[in-house]
Parts: structure tokens; sequence; C-alpha cells
């Protein structure tokens, strides 16, 4: 911009074409009105692009050429192709034959297992707790002679009333009086209920699929170790997983290496075990399961059977009185049920947890490349020798410091106490030497 | 009225009427941005076909990140430099090229084109972008891969030259009329 003109003649330029920016256009409109300089600019640029459309070329033929219709008409057949109602080749129609009959297999094989999978259930509680329905039945009974012998009073099917003491099974009793024969049933249902919760029963409410706890391991060499420690991260960020341990160990004289528990999901687990392997160079890798269904199925009734005890315990110390040493004693009883129930609890969550969340073991070290180890200049020998000099003389100094201060009291109350003995002792072999 | 990326955009989809009405309106722009370009008004012809063949076949992989303009002729400037890059095998380097257009031109086309043919060829290639492809600032840079404000620098410079060269044809004095375009130019004019 000069003092004469607020607009460069190339701003002027592209106003008249068009592409200045608006606050710039402003500026160019109203200096183009009263500056005959710049008009005559602009006219010549106008007159440029006027001489220039001197230039004509003649029309081509208006229409579309052979070659492009030709290739329209190619692109086409192209798109009409899969859709074209013209015959279908033998080899597909086979094809479609067979991709018939496979998605009828597939649904056979769905229904079968569908009506299968409810029986399978059943047998496969009853070999995971070892028990059939008739022998539930005939336990069921057996714990009734069990409850009648007892007179009414807690049989514990389940260990859970192995606390209770005799004295207290045999004299809870309304008022201090013994148990009639309903009270005594009424006990007795609280014991039966309690044993028809047993594992086999509970099995059928909470079948599902297998649970297995997965776990796996691979050791990898890699030679380029941060961007593996990276990869790592990426890995458990892709597939959801977490860092349950990491130890990175960085030692002089070998390549670095981290060892990783991690835990992902188990249907992440195959993917998860096929990105590690593209950190580096597997070395070992091994994965193992462990079916936990029927100690997870055992682990659920006897918590469902430990919930029911607690209620009916419960219930029966609300509504009945006895002696303060037996209340006591059922309230102990009903704290050690509740302990019980919230260990199972835990187990419970630790082994769902173990079975949805898989553990990786992964170990990833580093090829170690030794480094040239370029030696000290003479400089830096003299200085580090000057240094160890300095060094040197300070703990010296220090440690004479330091004796003096621990044993210069000492030595000077010995040197007082012994000083005037060794003198006497001393002018006494004088005086002899001197006869 | 269609814009030009829509009507792409149902070619795509297989409407050949969108191709039809692209053809149409781009077909004589194409021909003759070759034609001011090249030797022989078969070749520019051969050409424009080309550009659109070229989109034809790569139609599916279009995407409407630019303008079908520039699309265009960015495919129509690699044409010209494959033809060029081909003369220049074919041509014996003793004989000259002829220059495009000329034989049928009349005086003042011929007057225009030797004016043209006088400027460096990146200044030229966009002066001729922006006359007569009537392409932007923004499109210009687009295509030579340049930035804009070079894009309006060499143009300036380009015109000025054009003005010079066209002018000294008619024989009249640059400083006679105009705002000097530059402060050396202004000087210069002050000291005659």
């Amino acid at each position: 911009m000069t003092n004469k003109h607020p607009i460069e003649t190339e701003e002027l330029m592209a106003y008249l074409d068009g592409e200045l920016p608006a606050d710039r256009a402003t500026v160019a409109v109203a200096h183009l009105e009263r500056c005959p300089d710049c008009q005559a600019f602009a006219a010549e640029v106008r007159d440029v692009s006027r001489r220039l459309m001197a230039w004509e070329v003649e029309a081509p033929a208006p229409h579309v050429p052979a070659k492009i219709i030709a290739e329209l008409e190619e692109r086409e057949r192209k798109r009409q192709k899969p859709t074209t109602s013209s015959p279908i080749p033998r080899t597909r129609l086979m094809t479609r034959r067979w991709a018939w009959a496979g998605a009828f297999a597939i649904l056979c094989v769905v229904v079968g297992l569908m009506v299968e999978t409810p029986l399978y259930k059943v047998q496969r509680m009853e070999r995971a707790t070892g028990l059939s329905v008739p022998q539930t039945a005939a336990r069921t009974k057996r714990v009734t002679e069990s409850a009648n012998a007892a007179t009414g009073a807690a049989a514990d099917s389940n260990g859970l009333f192995h606390g209770l003491g005799d004295h207290a099974k045999n004299s809870f009793s309304r008022n201090g009086q013994p148990l009639s024969d309903q009270q005594s049933k009424e006990f007795e249902k609280t014991v039966l209920s309690a044993e028809l919760q047993s594992p086999a029963s509970m099995n059928l409410k909470n079948s599902a699929g297998p649970m297995i706890i997965r776990t796996a391991g691979v050791t990898l060499t890699t030679n380029d170790f941060d961007r593996a420690r990276a990869g790592l991260d990426e890995i458990l960020k892709r597939h959801r997983g977490y860092i349950g341990e990491l130890n990175v160990s960085t030692p002089t004289g070998s390549g670095r290496s981290f060892t990783a528990t991690l835990r992902v999901r188990g249907d992440q687990l195959d993917a998860t075990i096929s990105d590690l392997r593209k950190l580096g160079r597997v070395e070992s890798e091994s994965q193992s399961g462990q079916e936990v269904t029927a100690q997870y199925v055992d682990l659920e009734a006897r918590l469902a059977n430990a919930r029911h005890t607690e209620e009916r315990l419960t219930d029966l110390l609300r509504q009945r009185t006895g002696k303060l040493s037996d209340v006591l004693a059922f309230e102990k009883e009903i704290d050690r049920v509740r302990g019980e129930i919230e260990q199972m609890e835990a187990e419970r969550k630790n082994l769902r947890n173990q079975v949805e969340f898989a553990a990786i073991s992964a170990t990833v070290s580093e090829e170690f490349r030794e480094q040239l180890q370029l030696p000290v200049s003479t400089s830096g020998r003299m200085r580090n020798a000057a240094v160890d000099g300095y060094r040197t003389m300070v703990e010296g100094v220090v440690g004479l410091v330091l004796f003096l201060f621990s044993y210069g009291p000492s030595l000077l109350l010995w040197g007082g106490i012994l000083f005037f003995p060794a003198r006497f002792a001393w002018k006494k072999v004088q005086r002899r030497f001197a006869r | 009225m269609t814009s030009d990326e829509v009507l792409m955009l149902e070619f795509q989809g297989g409407s050949r009427a969108a191709f039809e009405e692209l053809f149409a309106r781009y077909h004589e722009p194409l021909y003759g941005f070759f034609r001011r370009r090249l030797d022989g008004s078969e070749r520019a012809e051969d050409l424009a076909q080309e550009t659109f063949l070229a989109v034809i076949r790569a139609n599916s992989r279009y995407e409407p990140r630019a303008l079908v303009r520039t699309y265009l002729y960015g495919i129509a400037l690699k044409l010209v430099a494959a033809e060029r890059r081909k003369q220049a095998r074919d041509v014996p380097p003793t004989g000259s090229v002829p220059d495009p257009a000329i034989d049928e031109a009349p005086d003042v086309a011929l007057w225009v084109q030797q004016a043209l043919g006088k400027l460096d060829p990146s200044e030229r290639e966009i002066v001729m972008l922006r006359e007569y492809e009537q392409l932007s600032y923004s499109e210009i840079a687009e295509l030579l891969r340049i930035p804009v404000n070079t894009v309006r620098s060499r143009l300036f410079r380009a015109r000025l030259a054009l003005k010079g060269h066209l002018e000294s044809r008619a024989g009249s004095d640059p400083c006679s009329r105009t705002r000097p375009a530059s402060r050396a130019q202004d000087e210069a004019c002050h000291d005659k």
C-alpha cells in the first residue's frame, strides 16, 4: 500500500477478478471511484482480458461421440449383470442349492440344540453334584427322619447347624417349655426347606453354559521394546481389557523386558493373543482352561441354603422366647451363618470374575544389543581421580572427627585414671635404673 | 439448475442422463482447453473424449471432495502433460513444435498466441486457466498445487507482461495512459 493509493495494483486486479475479500473490496471500490490512475489500470486489465478473448476456437461436434456411448453402454451392462434375468449358469445354481442345504442343516442343528439343552443341563447338573432327582427325594426322606429323631431340633443337612449346641437344640422352647409336636413340625419345616435348597435342586435354577476359567501365557522377543510396550496398551484398549500387574525391568548389560498379567474378556482372549503375537517373535505360548461349573453351582446352592437358614432362624428368634443363654446361642448361630454367606458371596464374585475375564501372562523381552563403550578421555580420568582424591580426603577428616567424638571422652577418662599410676611406675623404674 | 456435483453423484448411481448433462456442459470448454494448448483440432477432440472416458472409468471411485470442474480440468492437465511428453519424444530435436491452432487462426488470435507464447510457462498456464477456463484463484491453486497468493502474484506478473507485449504490438507507450504497475515502473515513468 502506498500513500497515494490505499490499495496495491495486485489487489486491484484481484478485485476486478472478484477474488478480493469483502473488507478490501470496499476499499478498492471507494478508491477506484476517485483515482483516475487506478481507473486506467483497471481498464487496461479488462482490455488485456478482452484481447485474450480474441483467440477463439471452433466449437466441437455437439453430439456425444461413439466411443463414449460405447463406454457408457459397457458400464451399464456391467452394472446390470448381477441383477439380469438371463439364465443362471448351472454352477451358480448348484452353489445356491448347496447354500440352501447348508442353511437348512444349520437350522436343524440349532433346533436340535434348543430341544437338547434342557435335558443336557439336568444331566450335567446331576453329574456335577453326584445326585439324581430320585436321590434328592431319598435324601429329603432321610433328613425328615433325622429331624424327627432330633425332636424338631435343627438337623444340620449342610453343616450350618453344627455350631448349635445340643442343649440349645433340645431346649429351645416357648416360655421354657419343651416344644410341642406342632412346634417340632415348624422347626422340621425350617430344616426341610433348607434341605430342599440342596445343590441338586439349585442346579435346575442356576444352570447356564459351562463356566471355564481360561488362562494363557505368551513369551515374546522384540527388537523394538518401546513399540511393543505401546502396542500392548493399544491391544488392551482395542479389546477392552486391563493390566492386572505390570513389571518392567531395565537391567544394565542386558535387554529390557516386561512381564504383564492382562485381563481380557473370555470372548476376546483369542483375538488378544493373536494381536499379542504381532508384537514380536513368539518364544513360547500356552493356553489352559479349568471348568468350574460344578464348583459354581454348588456354591450357588450353598449360598441360597445359607440365606434361607438365616431367614428362618431370624424368624424363629423373632417369634419365640426362651432362656437368655439360648437366645444368645441362636444369635451367635445367625452371626456365623451371616459370615458364611458373605464369604460365599465373595467367593462367587471372584469365581465369576475369573470366568468372565481370562488371564494372559505376557512376557516381552528386548533383543539385547551391546552398546559400544568408548574409553574415558585422559582429562576425564584426571577429573575423576581429583574427585576421588577430594572425596577420600574429606572422608578421612570426617572419619577422624567421628572417631574423636566417639572415643574421645573414653580416652580422656582412661588417660586421666591411668596417668598418675603410669607416671609413678615410670619414675620408679627410672629410679631403679639410676641406682 | 442441478449442480455438477449432484449430476456426478447421480451418474455414479447409474444415471446416464446425468452424464449427458455433464458432457453438454463441459465438452466445449474442455475442447477449447486442449485446442489452445495442443496442435490440431482432432487431437483436442480426442483428448476431450479421453477426459470423459477417464471420468466414466473412474466413476466408482469418485468422491465429492472437490468441484467437478476442478476434477475435470485436473484430468485434462494430466492428459496435456502426457501429450506434451509424447510429442517431445516423437518429434526430432531439430524440428520446431508447431504452435497450437496457429494455422487457421486469424491475425488477432495469432497475435494473442504469440503474446502468450512469450510468457513464462507457469505464468502462461495460470493466465490461460483464469482467462479461458474462468477458474478461480483457489481452483487454479488446487490444480497446480501452489498457494493462492502465488497464483495471484504470477497472474499479476503475467497480465503486466501481456499488456506490454500487446501494447508493443500496438506501438503504444506503457507509461502514457495508465497507473504504473510497480513503484520501479512509476519511478521510471517519472524519470522520463
